[in-house]
Parts: C-alpha cells; sequence; structure tokens
C-alpha cells in the first residue's frame, strides 16, 4: 500500500464536535493503510490538534470566508511541506470552497471525494421536499419564509408546535406563535435570512451516516439512534440499528443523487414511513462508531480514492452502544505558542521520515 | 415482520428493538407474555400460560392479559 499524507479539518472536539477526530480514528484503525495524518485547525485550540496519538502534524488555515485565494495558497504550501494527497473536509463552512476548487486542487495534487456543487445546494433547507421527492422519501410540511408576514402565514398553514429552523444551521421547537416568532427574529439577526418554517413529524430520529462512490453505488451504511443528545442536538450516546425502510431510503437516495461522497441522513420514523428532516453532505461527528462496528467509511473512501480493495458491505451488529466521553489532556505552551506564531506543530518523529519535499515543520 | 416478532428478549427480560432502537425491561410475567405472542398464542392460550405458569386463578390472569395487551397497544407494539 501506499504511503499517503491525509489532511483532515474539523478537529475541534469539543462540546459541539466536528467529524475529524473521529475520521482521524477511523483512519488509524484500518491498519493496512500507510497514512501521515495532518490536522487542519482554524483554530490553536481545537483539542485533535494536540493528539500526537492520532495526527501526525498540523497547520493552520485561513477561514475559508476571508479568501479563497489565500486559502488555497496555505494549502499549497501544506503540499509542498509535506506531500499532502488528499483532504477530508468535515466542515458545513469550508465545503463550499473545496467543492468550487475541487478541480484546482486535483490539478495542485490534493483530492477530496466532494458531492457536485448543485448536490450541495441540496442540503438547504428549503431544498429538503424536492431532494426527498427524488429519493423517494417523504418530508413534513416546509415552508420559506422572508418576513414576519409569511411567517404568521406560515404558522397558520403548518400549525403548532412546529420547528423553525435556519437555513443551513439550528432547529428551534415552537409551541406558541410568540416562540416561533422569537425564534425567526433571533435566527434572522444570527444567520440571516431566509427561514425556515417546518411541521414536527412524530416518529422516532434515526440518522444514517454512508458513502456514495458518485455513480449511484453505496460504499456502506449504518444506521444508529441518539440516546442521548446535548443541549446542541449533537449525540452524545446512540445505539446501532438497522431500520429497512431507513436502510433502503438511503440506498434510494445515493442512486437517485448518483451522490459522490459522505453523507449523513437525519429522518423521522413512523412505522414504514421514513421522513426526511435533513441531510448533511459530511461525515457526522459520530462516524468513528460507525466504523468501530464494522463499517469503515473514511477508510474505504481513501480506498476508493487510490484504488485499493474496499469493503462495501453494511454488516454491523445491532444493539452496539455509543458513549461518548470528555477526556483531559495537557500540551505544552510551547506546541501553543509555535501554532500561533508560524502556523504549525512540529511532526512526529515516526512521521519525519515520511514527507517527501521542503522543510519539515 | 410484524414489530413483536423482532423484538430481541434474553432471558433477564431485557428487551431490545433492533429496527428503532427501543428498550424494554420486562418482569418474569411480562416476558412469559411476549414470548408467548412471538410464538403466535391468542389470548386465551397467553390466559392459560400464566396461570399455569405462575399459579394465578384463571379470572386473575384474564383480567391481567388484557391489561398487558393494552398496554402494548399504546406502545404501538401490537
Amino acid at each position: 500500500m501506499p504511503s499517503l499524507v491525509v489532511g483532515i479539518t474539523g478537529l475541534n472536539a469539543t462540546d459541539n464536535p466536528g467529524p475529524g477526530v473521529g475520521i482521524a480514528r477511523s483512519l488509524r484503525l484500518d491498519s493496512e493503510l500507510d497514512l501521515v495524518i495532518v490536522g487542519l485547525a482554524y483554530n490553536a485550540l481545537e483539542p485533535g490538534i494536540y493528539m500526537d496519538w492520532i495526527v501526525d502534524t498540523s497547520f493552520t488555515l485561513p477561514y475559508p470566508s476571508a479568501s479563497a485565494r489565500e486559502y488555497i495558497a496555505r494549502l499549497w504550501y501544506i503540499k509542498e511541506t509535506t506531500g499532502l494527497d488528499c483532504v477530508i473536509p468535515g466542515l458545513d463552512a469550508e465545503l463550499p470552497l473545496f467543492i468550487r476548487y475541487a478541480g484546482e486542487l486535483e490539478s495542485m495534487g490534493i483530492r477530496t471525494c466532494l458531492p457536485t456543487m448543485n448536490q450541495f445546494r441540496l442540503r438547504a433547507k428549503d431544498q429538503l421536499p424536492q431532494l426527498a421527492r427524488q429519493s423517494g422519501l417523504s418530508a413534513p410540511k416546509t415552508l420559506v419564509v422572508s418576513d414576519e408576514t409569511e411567517l404568521w402565514s406560515a404558522i397558520e398553514e403548518v400549525g403548532l408546535p412546529l420547528y423553525v429552523k435556519g437555513i443551513y444551521y439550528q432547529a428551534h421547537r415552537a409551541a406558541t406563535a410568540a416562540e416561533a416568532v422569537g425564534w425567526y427574529r433571533r435566527l434572522l439577526a444570527e444567520w440571516g435570512g431566509p427561514v425556515i418554517v417546518q411541521a414536527i413529524v412524530q416518529g422516532d430520529e434515526l440518522n444514517v451516516v454512508g458513502l456514495g462512490d458518485g455513480e449511484g453505488g453505496c460504499l456502506g451504511l449504518v444506521c444508529t439512534r441518539k440516546t442521548v443528545v446535548t443541549p446542541q442536538g449533537k449525540m452524545w450516546s446512540g445505539v446501532t440499528v438497522r431500520h429497512p425502510g431507513m436502510l433502503k431510503a438511503a440506498e434510494r437516495f445515493v442512486t437517485a443523487q448518483r451522490w459522490r461522497g459522505p453523507f449523513e441522513l437525519e429522518c423521522i420514523v413512523h412505522e414504514d414511513e421514513v421522513s426526511l428532516i435533513e441531510i448533511n453532505p459530511r461525515f457526522p461527528a459520530w462516524v468513528y462508531f460507525a466504523s468501530a462496528v464494522g463499517v469503515n467509511l473514511p477508510s474505504r473512501m481513501i480506498r476508493q480514492m487510490y484504488d485499493m480493495p474496499c469493503d462495501v458491505g453494511s454488516d454491523y451488529d445491532v444493539g452496539q452502544l455509543f458513549l461518548r466521553y470528555s477526556y483531559d489532556m495537557v500540551a505544552s505552551t510551547e506546541q501553543y505558542q509555535r501554532l500561533l506564531t508560524t502556523g504549525q506543530l512540529p511532526a512526529r518523529e515516526s512521521a519525519l521520515g515520511q514527507f517527501s519535499i521542503g522543510e519539515l515543520p | 415482520m410484524s414489530v413483536l416478532q423482532r423484538l430481541a428478549l434474553n432471558d433477564e427480560g431485557f428487551v431490545f428493538d433492533p429496527a428503532t432502537g427501543d428498550s424494554f425491561i420486562l418482569n418474569d410475567s411480562a416476558a412469559a407474555l411476549i414470548r408467548g405472542l412471538q410464538e403466535g398464542l391468542d389470548e386465551l392460550q397467553l390466559v392459560d400460560r400464566l396461570s399455569e405458569r405462575f399459579l394465578v386463578e384463571p379470572e386473575q390472569a384474564t383480567s391481567d392479559v388484557e391489561d398487558f395487551l393494552v398496554q402494548l397497544r399504546a406502545m404501538r407494539l401490537l
């Protein structure tokens, strides 16, 4: 197997975690992959970049919203320094940039495995009904509102209680019209418009993580149910399940969209009816759960990208428990200062010999 | 497969629904009834099983089985 240098973002292993640590741990689980893992961080205090048993070296990145040119130039520097072969982005805010510049990154020798921009746009909550229809799924009644007059009409049409959601982030349950108006104003102030008003569907919330090959094929699926969630709605514990309707729905989604790359579907299931409530076009923070029960999607992504033998089954035991915990570690001020002043952390000794060109960090 | 048929039940009365992740704990008599339902027993046969196994009068067993079935329907397991 060739040695590969893989960049991973989303290493913010906090109470609102990105998927980076889970992706890195998943890759380490595949002992046949000879990898150097490069942490890519937007903040010098992202815990994952200090986890030197998972990440070999780390660099800071500029925010993608600042300047695309600066961002690409930084990736080029990291490429020249470490021989970066591919990047697995895990944060919503950076995906548009990676998708838009996928071709340019490829020409620089940095591969990605991502959906197209049109597919990415389908994740917007106002596109949900269309996406659900195309994938043979149900979707709760969803209305897009741009002012308070439309909001009041939507409240009447959808009925209380309902969800008020930002176009990309946050969802709040409103039991009264006053609550709905309050959440609408807050979302507008924080994220801008439009705002989504959505009916509440009764049932069990189940999530599926999967990986599409871009040709309608699926490289694996794992279905879970959250048993404990944080105030931000993140899974703190969960259990693997195998809901036939949910898994078929995920396969239909991959086939209908010819989806390329990772995804997470959040659905409400009531008996055999599966309602799509959200789609995330990236690995979720709980991706390691799927890897640990035998469906290692980050590893399969790398294997597929580099034409290595790759399992595509979705064989896992149900009833496996996922339990997230909080862990304390100590890092040196020197590491923190180095990251702040130079934008990079020294490489682990064992990784040094594997960097191909350029000055070693 | 019906919800009841797919439930996994162990000897300690722990029940897990592999499709939804729901889990329950049953006492001995509830576990006996769930197993009976999974075997396809009807209501009268469930009453007999409860009577014999737990040495209760048929009238009491009938009332208990009826109660239990109402609970299962409320939980959408039946």
